[in-house]
């Protein structure tokens, strides 16, 4: 895990002092709130619909449990016992008080910890797998570039004013579960004949103009990251627009430009920019990778595993959908899901928080990981150590068997919280949950990504849901619209509108008839709903949906 | 046609049409030399279909102007658009503020909870303000029962430039019913949920039984106008000139590390287009530096502007001159705060030029201040191999 050196220290202590010098002089009104704002945004402190939120950064989506347990004392001592974990490996306070917010940093620095670039128009939070040292698929560990590229991000002079926010999501694995593709910067690691790269896509993102990344350097060298990068960053800062916040995104400009006149610039702007870097980096990341190293794993027999899944159907069903493989023999990676039937997606309490940072400490070499499906991760679980392991979490109310399916939903916070939200989301996922949980359907329904969003900014990922659901106002009324077939991962597709939307009041049935036909119109238990869908098309889908339509044109 | 819109002519006028009902005012209004050319300013509320409709059946060709804020109750703009065409309103003009200043003034569209008079500026009062450039007076929709602000309203108001017509001044809210119910004419859609005076959603809330129909505009906050109207008693619109001139005066503030100093730069600085390539060189933010390649020892001294501290292209462009090998002196000048200082320092300025009331509010102590920093993680990822 990395831990912060004396430069690292000394720089968020400094940060800390620097913020706390801005919010007393934004109240002496040396600076006017206009002046303000982006400072407290690029410190993580947004103004919400009730209140302030402080949006804290969890680089790489990586925790241990001392800083899991600081977390769970923020909420506690300056917020209300709880904290919500973001779909962008953040987690957010709801409820801060300006004049707390820089002792809530200054508690965060104590434990390796920031929210720096959390929001505002600079390079945002870098997001990776959440299975990163553990997949058994994976090429390299991706986060100690994702830690080379923060601090690099981290308070660049020329990068604090961009036109507008700034993701970047890394993978070191050829399965993207970063959904690298629908970020400005998606980097997915590649082996050329036994050399390590990166395939630099740029342009990706959800929000009101769903748009797939496009590739703009097929292999990248991994030594040129920093440079390649800045050129990218350096470009887009001149070259993106400014007059309008909704066409400001580097998507925009590569959709207006053209990815070959934004690659023909970003090369040239590369060519000046590469002698600059001397090899500092690389020492840097050497030092960075020691931080990351595997830990150091035992063979021991896992029949109890076996033993249990025998003998406790509860558990076997947990191991079902909540596991995935690991790389080293005998190990498991676990998903927690923060989605029992009727919670708040990403919601946990402090008390959640405490006993998950000691699971972690005692069952996943102090490892935790922070999804950007709003779920919580052990990484290097023993398989003998699973059925202990489950009963805690069960005790906690932690031990939902759901991961992957229909309940996990990745909702955003919707009108609930959100200012810029144009209906609600999370009683709407909390309604979903609860309904195909009473169905009992949801274990034979099996692997479905559900994702909703409250408004047209697309913070749930409705666009890469197997079923995405966008809120929308229409004359002060709600209403639901329904996209079919998105995908997240390395294929990266965005779902296509079924049709006009429904009323919360339909919603349910209609979704209820959707996953019908998809019961009936499967080859069998092994199509999942995606499959089905890509085989079959969206006609039958569609014509569950909106059955009198269907009718009338027959 | 520009009028002195003077006390003596507002008396004049007042005196000459105190006895006139509402739709007389109106019709004079519309012909009488003494007011020129004039516009309606609707904002398609609760009550505004009557003026709309009286104006309809005198003249359907006269500018209307509807502020559309894009806080709007979607509501208000269907509401709109069935009004405009009902009465076959022929020249509805639909004002909104510029993209690029809601942009650099509330990217987020949450300004109107930090600073509800600043978000009524940039929404409502200047661009109605740019709007009625070309006119010599408004017409407006104000009562006397409005408001405690509004009870002494006259038919005609001296407004600035212009003269503001208020042809239902004395009209009761019964009367306001009457005509709507008298005439047919369809009703906001809002009034029927408990809204009595209509602005923008964010700021608008219902009224209950008994309370002053403009309770709901603003509730909570001591703010009773929208701007267009009054501040303080004062008729005030758009920004305060007087000011600013004021300041254009005084002499600029330069701030290198060493301080504060007064702009001595004798002889000015020529935009890029009329740069022969040699001496002082005045560079917008948008331009591109490879235009400058081959030519950078002329000016000795450049310029960059800062068109809003929040647009950061002059960062960019600054670094880009420093790698072409500029290296005179490199002037950050625009509204930069204290903040942005080591950032201007890193990316290749030298000095920042600020403006003295920016000086004033942000003083050296503050600029200083900003420069206490611990090392920047980019030279240490930039330097050699060696140096580490």
């Amino acid at each position: 895990m990395y831990e912060y050196d004396a430069f690292d220290d000394a720089f968020v202590r400094a940060r800390v002092a620097q913020f706390r010098n801005q919010v007393e002089r934004r109240l002496s009104g040396a600076l006017t709130e206009e002046e303000f704002r982006p400072l407290r945004l690029m410190n993580g402190l947004y103004l919400q619909l009730h209140a302030y939120m402080l949006r804290v950064a969890i680089p790489y989506g990586t925790l241990t449990g001392r800083q899991m347990r600081q977390l769970a004392h923020i909420a506690d001592q300056w917020d209300r016992g709880y904290g919500h974990f973001t779909t962008r490996q953040n987690i957010q306070f709801n409820w801060p008080k300006l004049k707390d917010v820089p002792d809530m940093l200054e508690a965060l620095a104590d434990v390796g910890m920031h929210a720096i670039q959390t929001s505002g128009n600079c390079v945002r939070n870098v997001t990776a797998d959440h299975f990163a040292g553990a997949a058994a698929d994976e090429i390299e560990d991706p986060r100690p570039w994702a830690e080379l590229l923060r601090q690099w991000s981290t308070d660049h002079p020329e990068f604090q004013f961009l036109p507008r926010k700034f993701k970047i999501a890394i993978t070191g694995s050829p399965r993207d579960r970063a959904v690298t593709r629908a970020h400005d910067i998606g980097l997915r690691m590649l082996n050329e004949d036994g050399a390590a790269g990166f395939e630099v896509s740029i342009g990706g993102g959800l929000g009101r103009t769903p748009m797939v990344g496009k590739v703009l350097r097929p292999f990248l060298p991994v030594a040129d990251l920093l440079p390649y990068v800045e050129a990218i960053l350096s470009t887009y800062n001149l070259l993106g627009r400014r007059d309008n916040k909704y066409k400001a995104r580097i998507k925009i400009a590569v959709h207006e430009h053209g990815i070959e006149e934004i690659r023909r610039l970003v090369e040239a702007r590369f060519s000046e920019l590469r002698p600059l870097f001397g090899g500092g980096d690389q020492v840097r990341l050497a030092e960075i990778r020691t931080h990351f190293a595997p830990p150091v794993f035992e063979s021991r027999s896992d029949d109890g595993f076996e033993a249990a899944r025998r003998s406790d159907p509860v558990f076997r069903a947990w191991t079902d959908t909540n596991l995935s493989p690991h790389r080293q023999p005998g190990h498991a990676i676990v998903t927690v899901s923060l989605k029992a039937h009727g919670a708040v997606p990403g919601d946990v309490t402090s008390a959640q928080m405490r006993l998950l940072a000691g699971l972690a400490e005692r069952y996943s070499h102090d490892d935790l990981r922070i999804s950007h499906e709003q779920n919580v991760i052990l990484p290097h679980v023993h398989k003998a150590d699973l059925p202990a392991l489950h009963a805690a979490l069960l005790g906690a109310g932690l031990g939902t068997a759901n991961v992957g399916l229909i309940s996990d939903i990745i909702a955003c916070p919707g009108m609930d919280y959100c200012a810029l939200a144009t209906a609600r989301s999370i009683p709407v996922a909390q309604a979903i949950a609860q309904r195909f949980d009473a169905l009992k359907l949801e274990h034979e329904i099996g692997p479905l990504k559900l994702k909703i969003s409250g408004c047209i900014n697309a913070c749930g990922h409705h666009h890469v849901g197997h079923i995405g659901i966008l809120g929308l106002d229409r004359a002060g009324v709600e209403n639901y619209q329904i996209t079919l077939g998105g995908d997240g991962t390395e294929r990266t597709v965005l779902g296509e509108r079924a049709g006009p939307g429904f009323s919360a009041e339909e919603l349910l049935p209609a979704l209820e008839r959707l996953i019908a036909a998809y019961l009936e119109h499967r080859e069998g238990p092994e199509e999942t709903f995606l499959m089905a869908f890509r085989r079959l098309g969206a006609a039958p889908f569609k014509a569950a949906l909106y059955p009198r339509e269907a009718r009338n044109a027959a | 046609m520009r009028h002195d819109p003077g006390g003596a002519r507002i008396a004049e006028l007042n005196a000459r049409y105190r006895h006139h009902a509402g739709i007389r005012v109106l019709e004079h209004a519309l012909t009488d030399p003494l007011v020129g050319r004039i516009a309606l300013v609707s904002s398609f509320g609760a009550e505004s279909v009557v003026l709309l409709h009286m104006l309809s059946v005198i003249d359907r060709s006269v500018p209307v102007l509807f502020v559309d804020t894009q806080m709007l109750f979607p509501e208000t703009l269907a509401y709109q658009s069935e009004v405009a065409a009902a009465l076959g309103l022929m020249d509805l003009r639909t004002i909104r503020a510029r993209p690029e200043a809601l942009a650099a003034r509330d990217s987020e569209g949450l300004l109107h909870r930090q600073d509800p008079d600043a978000c009524c500026a940039l929404r409502k009062a200047e661009p109605l303000e740019r709007a009625l450039a070309g006119f010599d007076g408004w017409i407006t929709g104000r009562k006397r029962f409005q408001a405690q602000t509004r009870a002494g309203i006259e038919f005609f108001e001296s407004d600035g430039p212009r003269i503001k017509v208020n042809p239902l001044a004395h009209w009761a809210a019964q009367d306001v019913q009457d005509y709507m119910i008298n005439n047919r004419l369809p009703k906001h859609p809002l009034v029927a949920r408990g809204y009595l005076s209509i602005g923008c959603a964010p700021c608008t809330s219902p009224v209950t039984a008994g309370e002053d129909a403009r309770a709901g505009r603003w509730r909570g906050r001591e703010k009773q106008e929208c701007g267009i109207h009054f501040i303080n008693g004062k008729p005030v619109r758009g920004p305060v000139p007087q000011q600013e001139e004021a300041e254009e005066k005084k002499v600029n503030v330069i701030v290198t590390e060493a301080g504060f100093a007064p702009d001595n730069h004798a002889g000015g600085f020529v935009p890029l287009e009329e740069w022969r390539g040699q001496g002082a060189l005045d560079l917008p933010a948008d331009c591109d530096p490879a235009s400058l390649l081959g030519r950078l020892d002329g000016p000795g001294v450049i310029r960059i502007v800062f068109g809003s501290f929040t647009d950061g292209r002059g960062f960019t462009v600054a670094r880009r001159l420093r790698m072409m090998g500029y290296a005179g002196q490199l002037r950050a000048s625009g509204p930069l705060i204290a903040d942005q200082f080591p950032m201007a320092l890193r990316s290749g300025f030298n000095e920042v030029e600020i403006s003295p009331a920016q000086a004033e509010r942000q003083p050296w102590a503050q600029w200083r201040a900003s420069l206490d920093r611990p090392a920047a993680y980019q030279e240490r990822l930039r330097a050699s191999c060696e140096a580490q």
